[in-house]
């Protein structure tokens, strides 16, 4: 298949519109799109690890180029000037030499060449590095060229790429100008030229979410410690088993609807559709399920696993603490031991709930590593389980960790979507235009979405926490920030510093302070089915107050992120349109926040 | 990682000690080198520190941290080891998280590793199914990705991975984390038996050996000992002269 690569990146969305391409291009030389190393450093972060990152100079010395290779770092270097092969050599990385193609004379250069790569442009008009001009490919058939080592630039779009590789089977197409509009990168562009250039076989990759080993796309897998590995297999063919058995289907929507209360409203909210002023607005109301959020929906399901597998010691962590009492609260329905780990700053911003798992029986383990939050707990849970594998299940409480953890999250809050399915058609007639659900690690967000992914009309919109804003230190908006990286058993993407340390969140919600995002929403963010937004403190709390006074829904922050961005979705909907948010917790664990952050409220 | 086969050979018992690379400062990783080879150990694990090591218990994590605070990052070590200006003499074998290695990217850290003379790698989160992320660029390098088995790998497992053993096999000897310990489990003795007699490379018993008693009562089952959180703790202590009776009762000569 041929490989893409989009040159001349300077902004960050561009470099993530990009993220299905191969390579990506940062121009050193003098340009309109000339970025500083540090600038390309930056850009850098955000690309995947297998991205190819290139260098593209004009008779530039062996230090400066050497000083970009190491700084960025790039993993290989293109040269548009008159360099000499003394140069080329000498440069460690793979070195693309480009070349412009007027006449069969010039194609004879080409083969002289001792870069690995050799890159046919169209001659150049104001300055070297590509025109975007056209050249004759018809240049390149019938000469004696090694394709292989072939990367065609020169006047691709999304309109000729498909013809331009077909003619040449080139190793790699090279495109800037192409994917611009008026001057500038075009997110768009980009995704269609790339979608071109790979054709179907890339549509297949989208598609198939899941394969047999537990990877959605890139993300997933199981990195864990070898002690876990059978645990994690037996779990994986226990699930398996499970899912496909009608007598623990039942017996799990049995306790849904007898112990949990469901199913759950798709309510209405007229005043804050009067209020915004757009789209008719509906609330999924997960707030209103026993013990007052959508984590009880894992929580049973999985225990129920945990029983047929014979295990009656139960761990997990917990955030804010809903998903430790929808735990300890189930522990107590079947009678299981239960350890919930919670970091000692939760723990503090989080008292009530602390106090229900101890009156439902659990025993409530204070973690003071780290930033004493959620990461900090699934660290120690995880540790535990190490020790206590042989008859302990580890009941995580979001589509997070290995596989298979993600997938069967994923499917026991599957419920919150299927019944708003059932409910939006009952009222409506049809499926919403656009849904928002907030997203930590993105247990209640995948449960909702995935029943919608395949109805391509519905916009699916994830709501991050920003903290004290995206370009402070303290956020935790993992899709707009973080990178690709392994945490707590898979491949997902994280918040991290250079040296692949993972870095401490931030967000006033405890349930959203999290510095990873599960492995499927990583995958649906690369593949642009649904977009991630990131919603600041401020604006959550001021949803709170809104939603409060105008709906008498008092919302927990994590879904107060939802309802901010909702607002913001609303402004360009229109009144004939749908809007779903999903309500997943209630706000009655955040009281003490509350209080405090809004005293002096009138 | 030659000469660990024919330790072996010779009937010797191998010696690995684990240290935390920058724990008290950059500059303490060749001192400390140098001074386990003229100890005696047999091969030394270099580990990097990682900010969530959640196979470690609370003394690597703890020098982990420490090395954090000074800054410590994979390419910082790398770099070091380049530099020593000392004969490694021992095989050195670089114990890291999956991550920092996927950041610093697969290819660049085996060749770098390479560069800095490391001999293998170990890589706790990296289980023996996805070991295609780095296994290909370590044989480039001709490093060894060496494996971990444990007490609650099945035996289907266990023999597979054996079949692929390179270096040495890292026999994981409790159901937990890092840590010192006052007793290994009754069953270690037969586990380390079933690993041994199904590898084709030496089987060193690590996590939790910290005593003599330890090693007296697995000496007939495996082909050494790897000891980490005690080491750790006694250079951060600055008491490291405490190990050598431990040292001295693996390697020393022993009649049976």
């Amino acid at each position: 298949m041929t490989r893409v690569k989009i040159c001349g990146l300077m902004e960050e969305q561009h470099v993530k519109a990009a993220s299905q391409a191969d390579a990506i291009g940062f121009v050193f030389a003098p340009s309109k799109r000339r970025v500083s190393i540090e600038r390309a450093q930056e850009l850098s972060r955000l690309a995947n690890n297998d991205m190819q990152r290139i260098g593209v100079f004009v008779n530039a010395s062996y230090e400066e180029i050497e000083k970009a290779v190491k700084a960025v770092p790039l993993t290989m270097v293109q040269l548009h000037g008159d360099e000499p092969d003394e140069l080329i050599q000498r440069i460690e990385v793979p070195v693309i030499q480009a070349f412009s193609i007027r006449t069969p004379d010039d194609v004879e250069k080409l083969n002289n060449s001792i870069a690995d790569y050799i890159l046919v442009d169209a001659p150049g008009t104001d300055y070297r590095g590509g025109s975007g001009h056209v050249f004759d490919w018809s240049l390149l058939e019938n000469v004696n060229l090694d394709h292989s080592r072939l990367i065609l630039a020169g006047g691709l779009n999304r309109d000729n790429v498909r013809a331009a590789i077909s003619q040449t089977a080139p190793f790699m197409v090279d495109v800037s100008s192409g994917v611009e509009t008026d001057g500038r990168k075009d997110e768009a562009k980009i995704q269609q030229f790339i979608l071109q250039a790979k054709g179907d076989s890339m549509e297949r990759t989208q598609e198939k979410t899941i394969d047999p080993v537990g990877f959605f796309g890139r993300y997933g897998g199981q990195f864990v410690p070898e002690t876990l590995m059978k645990a994690v297999k037996e779990l994986e063919a226990a699930y398996e088993d499970a899912k496909n058995d009608d007598e623990f289907q039942k017996e799990y929507h049995h306790y849904l609807s007898e112990y949990v209360g469901r199913e759950q409203p798709l309510t209405f909210a007229a005043r804050m559709t009067e209020a915004w002023g757009g789209p008719k607005i509906y609330l999924k109301r997960e707030d209103l399920n026993h013990t007052g959020a959508h984590k009880v929906n894992n929580a049973i399901g999985q225990a129920l696993l945990a029983q047929r597998m014979g295990k009656r010691k139960i761990v997990a962590e917990t955030g804010a603490g809903q998903h430790g009492v929808a735990t300890a609260t189930i522990c107590a329905l079947f009678d299981l031991d239960c350890v919930v780990f919670m970091g000692e700053e939760d723990i503090k911003r989080q008292q009530l709930n602390v106090f229900r798992m101890k009156l439902l029986g659990a025993r409530v383990e204070s973690v003071t590593k780290g930033s004493g939050t959620l990461k900090d707990a699934v660290n120690e849970a995880l540790r535990y389980w190490v020790t206590n594998v042989e008859d302990t299940h580890y009941l995580i409480g979001s589509a997070l960790g290995p596989h298979p953890f993600p997938t069967m999250v994923r499917d026991f809050q599957s419920v919150i979507g299927k019944e708003t399915k059932r409910q939006i058609l009952d009222k409506e007639g049809r499926l919403p235009d656009a849904i928002v659900a907030c997203v930590g690690g993105g247990s209640n967000a995948i449960g909702m979405f995935h029943p919608f992914v395949d109805d391509e009309k519905v916009r699916l919109i994830g709501a991050e926490a920003a903290g004290e804003g995206v370009d402070t230190e303290r956020h935790a908006a993992t899709l707009t920030k973080g990178s690709e990286g392994v945490l707590h058993g898979a491949m997902m993407k994280i918040l991290q510093d250079d040296a692949g340390q993972v870095q401490e969140a931030h967000s006033i919600s405890a349930g959203l302070d999290y510095p990873g995002i599960g492995p499927e929403h990583a995958h649906l963010a690369d593949n642009g089915r649904v977009t991630y937004e990131a919603i600041t403190d401020d604006e959550a709390l001021a949803s709170v107050i809104e939603m409060s006074r105008l709906e008498g829904i008092i919302p927990a922050l994590e879904s107060a992120h939802a309802i901010a961005q909702a607002k913001k979705q609303a402004q360009s909907m229109t009144a004939d349109e749908l809007l779903v948010i999903c309500v997943s917790g209630r706000g009655d664990k955040d009281m003490a926040t509350y209080a405090e952050k809004l005293e002096g409220l009138s | 990682m030659k000469r660990l086969a024919e330790l072996k050979q010779a009937g010797h018992k191998a010696f690995v000690a684990y240290i935390m690379a920058g724990d008290g400062g950059i500059k303490k990783l060749g001192e400390q080198i140098q001074y386990l080879q003229e100890r005696g150990v047999t091969a030394i694990e270099v580990g990097i520190p990682f900010s969530d090591p959640v196979a470690d218990g609370p003394t690597i994590e703890a020098a982990g941290n420490r090395a954090l605070d000074e800054g410590i990052t994979l390419e910082k070590v790398l770099d070091e080891m380049q530099r020593f200006d000392f004969e490694v003499k021992v095989p050195l074998v670089i114990m890291t998280y999956l991550n920092p290695v996927i950041r610093f990217g697969a290819e660049r850290f085996t060749q770098e590793a390479k560069k800095a003379g490391a001999s293998g790698v170990i890589i706790p989160d990296l289980p023996f199914e996805h070991r295609q992320l780095i296994e290909p660029f370590a044989k480039q390098q001709e490093l060894v990705l060496i494996q971990l088995v444990t007490l609650t790998t099945i035996d289907s497992r266990l023999e597979e991975i054996l079949k692929e053993a390179q270096g040495f096999v890292y026999a994981v000897t409790v159901t937990g984390i890092t840590g010192s310990r006052d007793e290994l489990a009754e069953e270690v003795g037969a586990f380390t038996r079933k690993v041994r007699e199904l590898s084709p490379v030496p089987v060193y018993a690590g996590f939790g050996i910290s005593k003599e008693s330890h090693v007296d009562m697995l000496r007939d089952d495996v082909d050494g000992f790897i000891v980490g959180s005690a080491i750790v703790q006694a250079f951060h202590e600055g008491r490291i002269e405490d190990i050598e009776p431990l040292i001295d009762a693996v390697t020393a000569p022993h009649s049976v």
